[in-house]
């Protein structure tokens, strides 16, 4: 949870740096939201369970990740993302 | 006082130094050229200040909001009958533009010249100019001195012809920070050539005392007339965002509380609850206790030894100035002749 | 050290225009300690870049290099063919660098990711100030090794003006006035004397306002013959 990171300010630092992944996912063109971070321990499992499913609804929402659609309507190679 | 003045005693034989030097109680006024008008001063708001002030200051781009120059519009005051002090600041003009101009205003008939930094240019409307800052006021006040006393550009070129005799002033904020240093900077002030020093408002008479304590230790009052800033408070609302929002004045709340006190007639009701008219008579309440104090601390500054005068900042309210000036015993203004023809200071 | 920010990603892709080849070319010098232009800066603009021009419909070929620093040819050359095939060269370095590149490959289109600046240092991780305006004639010595040019708004030689206000600057609570701060480190060295004297107005010649500058080292420059 925030403040009991292991490494001490660890989860403090990713929080940031999810944030300007967001903010520069948002230059690109694509939806920040397809990137978030949650707070749990590895205890957590109902937790990490709810967690994934909401992600997973989020995402869904948003729809398949427009890289993927080519303009040919053929997926992206590996090189291509 | 100082040494090298002509011999009829008079560095620019302005009115303003004629006052000073006969040892009258100066009074200098202020008139900024407003924004958007083609006018260059209100020519009601000038009335208003003449036969009350010794001279008048027009701003030049106070806080950086263009407007007409302070020369242009202080060669249009001169000619009704207005002594102006015209304000330079080293925000908008190299060194070459401020010696043109002065050379210009001078011509045009201007004496008093008050040598400012500026405000920086981000408060105004083109946060986006260029910064000039070529030279800071106390090198400004060192080379308007040096044109006028040893006939010299900055450059060091003589200059041919009729040198500006300008009356030199500056500006003082004696709270400002760091505060220790204050006099000290008024003391490069007056090293530099400042023949007067014009203060920002104040308002708490015990802390002025000590700064002129100071001021009198460093022997400054005897080398440049000083004359304290003051300005009539509208409202209680006023005096408090001066407390809080302007740097380098220091308001007792004693003052806010005199004026809330003028406005408890009305104070049981809230905005929305006053009429009309009762807004207008608690304004007007408030206005009174304003002047009121005005007039008290003019006449605690007129006590402390070293203050020469007041610069009396009534912007937008200059119907105040006639009852300041005269509820001070200040009027009529003092007139003193001219000498005997320009020529004599010009020697 | 010379600090940078990048353009946005917009402003670059408007500065990459229709380009098919784009050579992302990051610096390996200052802007690599500033984290605008180094090597990581510049692989994650690349991928920025390629997913973008994807999105809108114009994918585009873009490869990332960093070569030490851009303002020295022997580090350019290392960069020769890559920079020679790449139809745009989007330098990541700063505006000295931009213009090297320009300099050594005269026929390469160059665009510049970045927007430097100013001469500063980190006072914090994450957090650069301005300290120097490169004016020149240096005068450290007289103000305790505070800049006031670089570090007043209004490069004042005789401060403070009448705006500083709890040791800050009127333009901005957050900026520290440089005049306070050299009132106060004079004091602590019982040198505030110096601040009595009245210094005269500077010569701007030797700073920008004198033209661009230039500085030759006779002493260290190749003889004609040998070079």
């Amino acid at each position: 949870m925030p403040g009991d990171c292991h490494y001490l300010e660890g989860n403090a630092n990713a929080k940031r740096r999810v944030a300007h992944v967001q903010h520069l996912l948002q230059q690109i063109g694509l939806e920040p939201g397809r990137l978030r971070m949650f707070n749990l321990s590895s205890a957590m499992a109902s937790q990490f369970a709810e967690y994934v499913e909401e992600m997973t609804r989020q995402v869904e929402a948003l729809g398949p990740n427009p890289l993927r659609i080519h303009h040919s309507n053929t997926p992206l190679t590996e090189e291509e993302t | 006082m100082d040494s090298s003045t002509v011999t009829n005693g008079y560095v620019s034989g302005s009115n303003l130094e004629r006052v000073l030097r006969a040892g009258h109680f100066a009074v200098t006024g202020e008139l900024g050229p407003p924004p958007k008008r083609r006018q260059p001063c209100d020519p009601k708001k000038a009335a208003l200040l003449k036969g009350y002030c010794d001279a008048v200051n027009i701003t030049d781009n106070q806080t950086a909001i263009v407007r007409m120059s302070s020369i242009s519009a202080g060669a249009i005051a001169f000619q009704e009958e207005l002594e102006p002090v015209i304000q330079m600041t080293c925000r908008d003009r190299n060194r070459l533009a401020i010696q043109s101009d002065l050379l210009g205003a001078y011509a045009l008939g201007m004496r008093n010249v008050l040598c400012l930094t500026g405000d920086h240019q981000s408060f105004g409307n083109h946060p986006a100019a260029k910064n000039v800052f070529d030279l800071d006021s106390i090198q400004l006040v060192q080379v308007v001195t040096a044109m006028r006393e040893d006939c010299i550009f900055q450059c060091g070129d003589v200059m041919k012809g009729q040198e500006p005799r300008f009356f030199i002033g500056a500006a003082a904020a004696p709270f400002a920070d760091p505060l220790d240093f204050r006099p000290y900077r008024l003391a490069k002030k007056v090293k530099a050539g400042a023949n007067f020093i014009q203060t920002q408002l104040i308002y708490d008479i015990p802390a002025f005392v000590e700064f002129m304590r100071k001021v009198r230790e460093l022997g400054l009052h005897q080398k440049t007339y000083i004359l304290a800033g003051v300005g009539p408070l509208k409202s209680p609302s006023m005096a408090r965002y001066m407390k809080e929002s302007v740097p380098g004045i220091l308001m007792p709340d004693e003052l806010i509380q005199k004026l809330e006190l003028a406005g408890k007639p009305w104070a049981g009701k809230s905005k929305d609850e006053l009429t009309k008219d009762e807004k207008k008579e608690r304004a007007q309440a408030w206005k009174q206790e304003g002047i009121k104090i005005c007039i008290e601390l003019i006449q605690e500054l007129k006590k402390i030894e070293g203050v020469a005068g007041v610069h009396v900042m009534a912007i937008e309210w200059e119907e105040a100035v006639k009852p300041i000036v005269e509820g001070a015993g200040l009027y009529p203004r003092p007139e003193i002749p001219a000498p005997a023809t320009m020529d004599a200071v010009q020697e | 050290m010379i600090i940078a920010e990048q353009k946005n990603l917009n402003e670059i892709k408007n500065l990459i225009g229709d380009a098919e080849n784009v050579l992302v070319l990051g610096c390996g010098t200052c802007v690599t300690v500033c984290f605008a232009g180094g090597a990581h800066e510049a692989a994650i603009t690349a991928a920025s870049l390629r997913m973008a021009t994807k999105l809108e419909g114009h994918p585009r070929q873009v490869t990332d290099l960093t070569v030490q620093r851009q303002c020295e040819w022997e580090y350019l050359d290392e960069a020769a063919e890559q920079i020679q095939q790449a139809d745009i060269v989007l330098s990541l370095g700063c505006g000295i660098g931009v213009q090297a590149i320009v300099e050594h490959f005269p026929s390469t289109w160059v665009a510049p990711g970045l927007n430097t600046t100013f001469l500063g240092l980190p006072t914090e991780q994450g957090v650069w100030m301005e300290r120097c305006a490169a004016c020149g004639d240096c005068i450290l010595g007289l103000t305790g090794g505070i800049c006031p040019i670089a570090r007043c708004s209004k490069s004042l030689l005789n401060g403070p003006c009448g705006g500083s206000e709890n040791g800050h600057c009127e333009i901005d609570p957050e900026t520290p006035c440089a005049w306070q701060l050299i009132y106060d480190r004079l004091k602590s060295m019982h040198r505030l004397d110096a601040l009595l004297e009245i210094q005269p107005p500077k010569n701007w010649r030797t700073s920008r306002d004198g033209g661009p500058r230039k500085i030759i080292r006779e002493d260290l420059r190749l003889p004609a013959e040998e070079s």
